[in-house]
């Protein structure tokens, strides 16, 4: 009887090692490198009724990325977050932004000339590399599942040996 | 108790007089240490009202201060027809210029940015009052000394199968009479007139049409100055481009376009901007009648009245880059 429950307690904390040695490798595992050598990127983003279209621009790091910022009604801006870089562009007068994307993450973009009553919502989002924090996220919550289920199936066992 | 009384009155008198007189004085100190008018213009877009106020006066050669700030989103502050640098006129935010007037008259003020669909209606006069010569006047516009119908059609009945070229036209080694080459006559004639009187000429006999055409492109060209074009292009994308589009095709985002409810209302007299690519009606323009057009606006379109703003000489400059549309350099 002594000998069993030593013997489950050792199961256990081997368990739970693993368990926290996977939750380690997704959370700090260095990504890999799915992206090739850096490149041009062109985007043209239009500005128009108080939205950028697109508003979503996914670039990989390292990327040369050029943004033309054409405004459809009025004067509009746009200011990345992160990058602390500025455009305007008057209706009919396109204007280029020209960056390496050398910093990962995501970065809102938000328009820098007060444009309107809606001014304060004109947001996009400038992806830089993949959400990384997304796929870990996931990663650890699929982990804890299995935990859980893992834990479940271990009680039941202690209650009805 | 009657000693009281006697200083309670005396700081009441002194309170009275003292007030006001400190008042006068402070304003008399403060036009000391700055002369002039002070005025505080907001800004609005022009579907709520525009400039406000939008009719100030100022003396001849006394500074005007104007405080300028917007209510809503933002806008620009320019005097048309000077060199005065246009001030931003930015929401919570208050932006200080100081103008003086060297000769009374009027003088218009305009927004430069795109603030709104109807931008380019928020105007105001700023009336010059004072001794001296007036303001400089501009001659009369072209178009009106020569009696050109401005809103009339200008079809060209003869157009080019191919852009015509300066340099092809250089090429052909055919000195044109100098006369011909000149501002002057240039400005008066359309290109398809010019083709005509060429055509006819001896000297193009052994030419074919296209060669004239070529000929016409570079009598025109040589009558503008890169430094023009240049000048003309800029303004061509600050004030134009958003509706007759950057490449000149009648196609700028605010232009309207043929689905649009503005367009189903074309009775009432919106039209789409022109398509200055199309030869069929360039070539049949002169000069002065496309800057007639400029100068008074209207045609029963959208096209703003831009006498009063731009220089002469800005309006040549417009013109010259227009036929960039039809000409090869």
């Amino acid at each position: 009887m002594k000998g069993s429950s030593h013997h489950r307690s050792r199961k256990f904390l081997l368990a739970w090692v693993l368990i926290g040695a996977a939750a380690l490798l997704i959370a700090f595992a260095p990504f890999p490198n799915l992206h090739r050598s850096p490149s041009d990127r062109f985007f043209r983003v239009e500005a128009g009724n108080f939205a950028y279209t697109p508003a979503n621009l996914m670039v990989n790091p390292g990327d040369r990325v050029t943004i033309e910022l054409v405004s459809t009604d009025v004067v509009h801006g746009m200011y990345i977050d992160g990058y602390d870089l500025d455009v305007q562009a008057d209706p009919g007068q396109p204007q280029r932004l020209t960056f390496i994307a050398d910093r990962a993450g995501m970065f809102r973009f938000r328009c820098s000339v007060t444009c309107g009553a809606l001014h304060p919502f004109m947001i996009g989002k400038l992806h830089v590399g993949q959400n990384t924090l997304l796929w870990r996220g996931m990663g650890l919550a699929v982990l804890l599942g299995f935990a859980g289920i893992w834990m479940v199936r271990q009680d039941r066992n202690t209650i009805n040996p | 108790m009657k000693k009281a009384e006697r200083i309670a009155r005396l700081f009441l008198f002194g309170l009275l007089l003292g007030l006001p007189a400190a008042l006068i004085a402070s304003r008399w100190y403060s036009q000391q240490i700055s002369p002039g008018r002070f005025v505080e213009i907001h800004g609005r877009m022009p579907e709520n009202g525009g400039w406000m106020p939008d009719e100030i006066t100022a003396r001849a050669g006394e500074p005007l201060h104007i405080r300028l700030t917007s209510d809503d989103v933002l806008h620009g502050f320019a005097i048309g027809q000077s060199d005065w640098p246009e001030v931003e006129v930015k929401p919570g935010q208050v932006s200080e210029t100081t103008l003086t007037f060297a000769h009374p008259g009027t003088y218009t003020f305009y927004c430069t940015r795109w603030c709104g669909p109807n931008h380019w209606r928020m105007r105001g006069t700023i009336e010059v009052t004072g001794e001296g010569a007036a303001q400089v006047q501009s001659d009369q516009p072209l178009y009106l000394t020569l009696g050109i119908d401005i809103d009339a059609p200008h079809p060209a009945e003869i157009v080019p199968n191919r852009t015509p070229s300066a340099k092809r036209g250089a090429a052909l080694g055919i000195e044109v009479p100098a006369g011909f080459r000149e501002k002057g006559y240039i400005r008066r004639h359309s290109p398809v007139e010019f083709w005509r009187l060429l055509r006819e000429a001896p000297f193009t006999l052994g030419l074919s049409d296209e060669q004239v055409w070529d000929l016409v492109a570079y009598a025109w060209i040589s009558g503008t100055t890169p430094g023009a074009t240049e000048q003309g292009r800029q303004l061509y994308a600050q004030n134009c481009a958003a509706c007759h589009g950057e490449q000149g095709q009648g196609d700028g985002v605010l232009a309207p376009a043929p689905s649009s409810e503005l367009h189903m209302e074309a009775d009432h007299g919106l039209k789409s901007p022109p398509d200055f690519t199309d030869s069929a009606s360039m070539l049949g323009a002169s000069p002065a009648l496309l800057q007639g057009k400029i100068v008074r606006g209207g045609m029963g379109t959208g096209m703003p009245y831009w006498g009063p703003i731009l220089t002469e000489e800005q309006t040549w400059a417009l013109v010259d880059y227009l036929w960039s549309f039809q000409f090869d350099r």
